[in-house]
C-alpha cells in the first residue's frame, strides 16, 4: 500500500536557539564547559591586548610636541605621536625637496588613472593598456621623479606617454558612456564610420601622427627641476624600487620558466641553474653581492649607482620566485591545450603566446599578488645597505636630535603602515582567487 | 595527382634548418655561447678591476688573523688569534643555533595555532586568524628590530634584574640579556644518562609488546602512563643513589654585570622571538590548509564507525593532512633559515653579519667571502630538498 | 546499436590519388611496442573507422599522422609529404589535417567565434572579417551559429564537440581525423555529433575515425579497421567485418561490444 502526502508541509520558523544573538553565542562559545574556559581565556587575552594598546597607542600618547623631553612631560607611558607625525613628508618623500613633491604625486595619480580602466568591465582593449602601462609609464613617472634635461629618447618617450595616457582616458570616457572603443567612437565622430577599413586606418594613423607631432613640440620645452635619486626615499623608494623590480622580473620570470620546461637540454640545465641557485640564498646576501660585487663585474669607467644596483639585485631574485609561479600556473594547463594548439597548426610562439600564457596568466594573478605583497616586504632589505627607504627614514626618526632615541613609535607606525597595504592586498587576492575558482566552475 | 615525389623534393631542400635537430642544437649551443659569454665577460672584468686595484685573490686570507672580537661564539676565539676560518665557523654555527631553535618553536607554535584556527569556538578562531594576519603582513625586519629594540633593550637594567624563576636567581632577564643557571655534571653523573637511555628502550619495548597484544587479543591498555612514570623515576632515582652528581652554574652580580652560568644576548632573543612568531603565522596557515584539505566525509566516516574524537584526529585526519602540511612546513624552515640572515640588522653574529660584512669590510676578498657564504646557503637549502624528497617519496610509496 | 544514425549506407567517394601512406612504420613508448609494422593507405575521399580494445594502439595511430607523435620507424607520407624532423613539414601538414580529439580541447579562454578564427588568422594570415564569415558559416553547418559569441564553458558537451568540428573544418582541412570523439559525451549528445560527421562525410571529406559507433561506423565507413597490440588485425568493407568477422579476436570483441 502506499502512503500519499497530499497536504505540502509548510516551513515554520527556526527554533530560538538557532536564530537569536543568545543562541549563537551558546553554540559558538559557550557549547561545553572547554569552551567556556576558551572563551574567557581568550576573552582575557584579548583585553589585555587591546586595552594595553589603546591606553599606550591614544589614551596616553602625545601627538602634538615639538621634542621628545614634551611628549615625556606630557605622558611618561604613552606613545610620543608628535616625533612621526614631524617625520610626515620624510617617510613618504625621503629627502626629496619640499617643492617637488608635486612631480611624485602627479605620477602617482597618472598611474592610478591609468591602471583603473583595467578593472572597468565596459572599457574596451585592455590588454593594449596594460602594455601602453608597462612601456610608457616608466619613463614618464622616471622624469617626473629625476628631472632634468631631457635626451632624444626621453623626449620620445615621453610624448609618447602623454599621447597615450589621454588616448587612454579617452578610451575609458568612450568605453564608459558609450560602450565602444575610443577606435570606433572617433571614426564616428569624423563620419567616417561607413568607410573602407583601410581608409579608416589611414585617418586613425594620421589622427596619431598629428597628435604626436604637436605633444612633442609641446613638451619640448617642459622641464621639471632635476633631482638626484640619492634625495629619494621614504615609501617613495620603496615603490619605485618594488615597482621596478615587479615590472622587469615579470617578464624575466616567464623567460626562465619557458626556459626550465623548455625540451633542449641546455637552455633547461641552465634556466633550473639560476633559479635554484637564486632561490636557495637570502636576499640580504644577493644585496651585499650587488654593492660588494658588481663594480668589480664592471668594464673600465662604468658605474652603476647604488640604486641601479640594489634595484638589478632584487629584480633578479624576484625574477626567479616568478619564474616558478609561472611554470606553476604552466603545469596547470592540461596537455589537450597544446594539442589542440597544434592540430590547428599554431607553432612554439603561437602556441604559448596566444593559448597557454593567456590562460595560465590568469590563474597565476593570485600567486603573483602574493609575491608584490612579499617583494614589498622583502624591500625593507635595502635599509641595511644603506638605503632610505620607508624603514630607513624610520629608524633615523631616532637619531635626529630632538627625537633621540624614538624607537618604538616609529616602528609600531611603519608595521601598521605594511600592515593595511599588504593585508588589503591579500584580501584583494583571496577575493580574485575565489572569484577565478568560482569562474572554472562555471 | 603524380605530385607525391615532387612535393617530398621541395620539402628536402629547404630542410636543413627546418631540421628539428640541427634546430635544436642551434638554439642550444646559442644559450650556452651567451650565457658563456657573459660570465667570460664578468670574470674579465672582474679580473682586470682586481689587478688594477691591486687585490689578490684566493683563500689565503682565511688562515690569516682576525682582529674583531665576537660577543656570541660557540667557539673558542680570541681577537688576534682567531683566524677568518674560525669566524666563518663561527658565523655558520650561529645561524645554525638560531635556526635550530627557531624552527623548533616556530613548529610547535604553528601547529598549535593552526589548531586553534580551526577551532568551533568562534572567538578563538577569529583571536588566532588575527595573530597570523598582523604577523605575516608585517615585514620580518620591522618585527626583528622591534623586538629587540622595543622589547629586549627596554628590559630592567642590571640593578633591577627580574628573576623569571621566582627568587630562586636560576633564570635572569635584563636589558644585557638572559642569564641562566647552566649544570655542570660531576662525577658519576654518566650513570644518570644510562638510567635514562635504559628508561627510553623500556618504555619503547613497553609499547611495543603492548600493540602486538592488541593485534593478538583485540586488548587495550594504556601503556603511556607506566611509560612515563618509567621515564621520571628510573633516572632520578639512580641520579639521587649515587648521591646528586649535577652542580648548577649560578649566574652572580659582580659589579656590574651578571657572571657564571650561561648568557643569552638580547639580538639573539629578539631574533628567535620574531623568528618564531613570524614562522608559526605561515607554519599556521599550512598546517590549517592541510587539516581542511582532508575530505569531511574522512571525518565524518571515522566518526561513525565510533572513533573517538581524538583517535578520529590521530589515526585518521592528522594521517591524512600530514602529506599537504610537510611540504610547505619544510620550505618554510627553508627560509626560516635564510629569515635568519636578517640578524645583521640587530648585530646577532651569524654568517652574513660575521663574514659577509665585518671580515669582507677588514680584508676585502669580495668574491671569495660571498661566494663562500652563498655556497653555504646552497648546501643548506640542498640538504633540507633531500629531506623533503625523502619524505616525498615515502608518502608515495604509502599511498601506492 | 547504440545509436540510430542514418542507416542507409552512403555511396564512397574515394578516387585513387593517395592522401595518407604509412608504411612499415613503428613505434614506442620507452621499451613498450605500440604500433608494429603497420602499413596503411588512404585515398582522397576515403572514409576509415579504427575500433579495438584500448591499448590498442588506436589512437595513438592517428596522433602520428599528426605529428602530435614521433614515430620511430618507417615512413608517414601525408598529401604527398614525409614526416620526420623537419619542422616546416610537420607544421605543414598540421595545417592540412584537422583533429578532434575526445576531450574537445577548445580554448577555454576564447569565444567560440574566437576559438574558430584563430587559426585562419594567425595561421593562414586571413582577414579579419573573411575568417569571421567563414567561422560562422561552418558554425551553421555544424547548427550553432547562435552560440558564436559564448565562451565553451557555457556550451554543452555535444555542442562543444561541434564546435571543436567547426574548428578543425575552418582551418579548410584536406584530412579529418577523430579520436574517440563521442566517449566523453553523454548519450543524448552522441547523435548530434554522429550526424555531424555523417553530413562532413557526404561532402567527400577524407576521414579516419577512432570509434566505438558501430552504428556510425557501418553508415560512413569504406572500410573498418581492427586494432588489438599494437597490430592492424582486420581490415575489411563494413558489411563483411560486421557480418563476417574473420580473426578470432575480431569477433571476441564485437561479441563483446555489441
Amino acid at each position: 500500500m502506499a502512503i500519499v502526502t497530499l497536504e505540502k508541509t509548510t516551513a515554520r520558523p527556526a527554533p530560538l536557539s538557532e536564530t537569536t544573538a543568545l543562541g549563537w553565542l551558546r553554540i559558538n562559545l559557550f557549547s561545553s564547559v572547554f569552551n567556556t574556559v576558551l572563551t574567557v581565556i581568550s576573552l582575557y587575552v584579548v583585553y589585555l591586548t587591546v586595552s594595553s594598546v589603546f591606553t599606550w597607542g591614544y589614551l596616553d600618547a602625545t601627538f602634538i610636541a615639538d621634542n621628545r623631553r614634551e611628549c615625556y612631560k606630557n605622558s611618561l607611558t604613552g606613545a610620543c605621536w608628535a616625533g612621526i607625525i614631524n617625520w610626515f613628508n620624510n617617510m613618504f618623500y625621503g629627502r626629496y625637496p619640499d617643492a617637488e613633491t608635486w612631480g611624485v604625486n602627479s605620477a602617482a595619480v597618472i598611474l592610478i588613472l591609468w591602471m583603473a580602466p583595467l578593472w572597468m568591465s565596459r572599457v574596451r582593449g585592455k590588454i593594449l593598456i596594460a602594455v601602453s602601462v608597462v612601456v610608457f609609464y616608466p619613463f614618464l613617472a622616471g622624469y617626473l621623479f629625476a628631472g632634468g634635461a631631457k635626451s632624444l629618447l626621453m623626449n620620445i618617450m615621453v610624448t609618447g606617454a602623454i599621447v597615450a595616457f589621454a588616448l587612454n582616458l579617452l578610451n575609458t570616457l568612450a568605453g564608459l558612456f558609450t560602450d565602444t572603443s575610443i577606435k570606433e567612437a572617433l571614426i564616428k565622430v569624423l563620419g567616417q564610420s561607413t568607410a573602407a577599413e583601410g581608409t579608416q586606418r589611414k585617418v586613425l594613423f594620421a589622427l596619431l601622427v598629428l597628435c604626436f607631432a604637436v605633444v612633442f613640440t609641446l613638451q619640448s620645452n617642459w622641464l621639471v627641476t632635476e633631482v638626484s635619486w640619492t634625495r629619494w626615499g621614504g615609501l617613495f623608494l620603496t615603490f619605485v624600487i618594488s615597482g621596478i623590480a615587479m615590472a622587469l622580473s615579470l617578464p624575466l620570470g616567464i623567460v626562465l620558466a619557458l626556459g626550465r620546461r623548455s625540451e633542449l637540454p641546455a637552455v633547461r640545465v641552465l634556466s633550473t641553474g639560476f633559479i635554484e641557485i637564486f632561490r636557495s640564498v637570502p636576499l640580504i646576501t644577493v644585496l651585499f653581492m650587488a654593492t660588494t660585487m658588481f663594480p668589480l663585474f664592471m668594464p673600465d669607467g662604468f658605474f652603476l649607482n647604488n640604486l641601479v644596483q640594489v634595484i638589478i639585485a632584487v629584480t633578479l631574485f624576484n625574477a626567479c620566485y616568478m619564474a616558478e609561479i609561472v611554470r606553476a600556473g604552466l603545469q596547470a594547463i592540461p596537455k589537450g591545450q597544446f594539442e589542440g594548439a597544434h592540430t590547428i597548426g599554431l607553432g612554439y610562439w603561437g602556441t604559448m603566446g596566444l593559448i597557454i600564457m593567456p590562460q595560465a596568466l590568469k590563474h597565476m594573478i593570485p600567486n603573483i599578488v602574493g609575491n608584490l605583497i612579499g617583494l614589498l616586504k622583502d624591500t625593507t632589505l635595502v635599509s641595511i645597505i644603506g638605503l632610505f627607504d620607508v624603514l630607513g627614514m624610520l629608524r633615523s626618526i631616532s637619531k635626529d636630535v630632538p627625537w633621540l632615541g624614538l624607537h618604538k613609535e616609529p616602528l609600531v607606525f611603519g608595521g601598521l603602515l605594511f600592515f593595511v597595504i599588504c593585508f588589503s592586498m591579500s584580501k584583494y587576492s583571496r577575493h580574485l582567487e575565489f572569484k577565478l575558482s568560482a569562474g572554472s566552475r562555471r | 595527382m603524380s605530385n607525391e615525389s615532387g612535393d617530398r623534393t621541395r620539402s628536402d631542400e629547404f630542410s636543413f634548418f627546418q631540421d628539428q635537430r640541427v634546430r635544436s642544437g642551434f638554439y642550444q649551443v646559442l644559450a650556452v655561447a651567451v650565457v658563456g659569454w657573459l660570465v667570460w665577460y664578468l670574470i674579465s672584468n672582474t679580473a682586470h678591476n682586481l689587478e688594477a686595484r691591486g687585490m689578490s685573490t684566493g683563500f689565503d686570507f682565511m688562515q690569516v688573523s682576525a682582529g674583531f672580537d665576537i660577543e656570541f661564539k660557540l667557539l673558542e676565539y680570541a681577537p688576534g688569534v682567531g683566524t677568518y676560518a674560525d669566524v666563518f665557523k663561527i658565523g655558520v654555527l650561529n645561524t645554525l643555533l638560531i635556526s635550530f631553535f627557531a624552527i623548533i618553536l616556530s613548529t610547535v607554535l604553528g601547529f598549535f595555532i593552526g589548531v586553534l584556527r580551526l577551532s568551533n569556538n568562534w572567538l578563538v578562531s577569529k583571536v588566532s586568524l588575527a595573530f597570523v594576519e598582523v604577523f605575516r603582513n608585517v615585514p620580518l625586519l620591522i618585527q626583528i628590530v622591534f623586538w629587540y629594540i622595543g622589547v629586549f633593550s627596554l628590559m630592567p637594567a642590571v640593578k633591577k634584574t627580574l628573576d623569571l624563576s621566582f627568587g630562586a636567581e636560576r633564570l635572569l632577564l635584563n636589558n644585557r640579556g638572559l642569564y641562566m643557571a647552566w649544570p655542570v655534571p660531576a662525577e658519576g653523573f654518566w650513570m644518570t644518562v644510562l638510567a635514562f637511555g635504559v628508561a627510553i628502550v623500556a618504555a619503547l619495548l613497553i609499547r611495543h609488546r603492548a600493540l602486538k597484544r592488541q593485534a593478538a587479543s583485540g586488548e587495550q591498555s594504556n601503556v603511556l602512563l607506566l611509560s612515563l612514570a618509567l621515564l621520571i623515576i628510573l633516572p632520578l632515582s639512580v641520579f639521587f643513589a649515587t648521591g646528586s652528581p649535577l652542580a648548577w652554574d649560578i649566574p652572580v652580580l659582580e659589579g656590574f654585570n651578571f657572571v657564571g652560568g650561561a648568557t643569552v644576548a638580547p639580538a639573539f632573543l629578539a631574533l628567535l622571538a620574531s623568528l618564531s612568531i613570524y614562522h608559526a603565522a605561515q607554519i599556521a596557515e599550512a598546517v590549517r590548509a592541510g587539516i581542511l584539505s582532508v575530505n569531511v566525509g574522512q571525518g565524518e566516516a571515522a566518526k561513525s564507525i565510533g572513533l573517538k574524537p581524538g583517535r578520529v584526529m590521530s589515526l585518521v585526519v592528522i594521517p591524512q593532512a600530514m602529506p599537504s602540511i610537510v611540504p610547505p612546513l619544510i620550505s618554510n624552515w627553508m627560509n626560516l633559515v635564510k629569515n635568519s640572515s636578517l640578524a645583521i640588522a640587530v648585530g646577532y653574529p651569524d654568517i652574513v653579519s660575521l663574514f659577509m660584512q665585518t671580515s669582507l669590510n677588514q680584508v676585502g676578498h669580495a668574491v671569495e667571502i660571498v661566494g663562500l657564504t652563498m655556497v653555504f646557503y646552497m648546501l643548506v637549502s640542498l640538504i633540507i630538498s633531500a629531506l623533503l624528497n625523502i619524505y616525498n617519496k615515502r608518502v608515495q610509496l604509502v599511498e601506492r | 546499436m547504440n545509436t540510430k544514425t542514418n542507416t542507409r549506407q552512403l555511396a564512397s567517394s574515394a578516387t585513387t590519388e593517395k592522401m595518407i601512406a604509412i608504411e612499415k612504420m613503428n613505434k614506442w613508448y620507452g621499451d613498450f611496442h605500440v604500433l608494429k609494422d603497420i602499413d596503411l593507405t588512404v585515398h582522397r575521399g576515403e572514409r576509415f573507422v579504427i575500433c579495438g580494445p584500448s591499448g590498442s594502439g588506436k589512437s595513438t595511430l592517428i596522433r602520428c599522422i599528426n605529428a602530435l607523435e614521433e614515430h620511430q620507424e618507417g615512413d608517414i607520407i601525408v598529401d604527398g609529404i614525409k614526416l620526420g624532423k623537419n619542422l616546416k613539414n610537420i607544421d605543414h601538414i598540421r595545417t592540412e589535417v584537422g583533429m578532434v580529439f575526445q576531450n574537445f580541447n577548445l580554448f577555454p579562454h576564447l569565444t567560440i567565434l574566437e576559438n574558430l578564427t584563430l587559426g585562419p588568422v594567425w595561421v593562414r594570415k586571413m582577414a579579419k572579417a573573411k575568417a569571421v564569415e567563414t567561422a560562422m558559416m561552418y558554425l551553421e553547418r555544424v547548427k550553432i551559429p547562435e552560440q558564436a559569441h559564448k565562451y565553451p564553458g557555457q556550451l554543452s558537451g555535444g555542442q562543444q564537440q561541434r564546435v571543436a568540428i567547426a574548428r578543425s573544418l575552418s582551418m579548410n582541412p584536406k584530412i579529418m581525423l577523430f579520436d574517440e570523439p563521442t566517449s566523453a559525451l553523454d548519450p543524448e549528445m552522441i547523435k548530434e555529433v554522429l550526424d555531424v560527421m555523417v553530413e562532413l562525410a557526404e561532402t567527400g571529406m577524407t576521414m579516419i575515425v577512432v570509434t566505438h559507433e558501430m552504428g556510425f561506423a557501418r553508415t560512413i565507413a569504406d572500410e573498418v579497421i581492427f586494432m588489438d597490440a599494437g597490430d592492424i588485425v582486420e581490415r575489411n568493407n563494413p558489411e563483411d567485418f560486421f557480418s563476417n568477422p574473420e580473426h578470432e579476436r575480431t569477433q571476441q570483441f564485437l561479441n563483446q561490444i555489441l
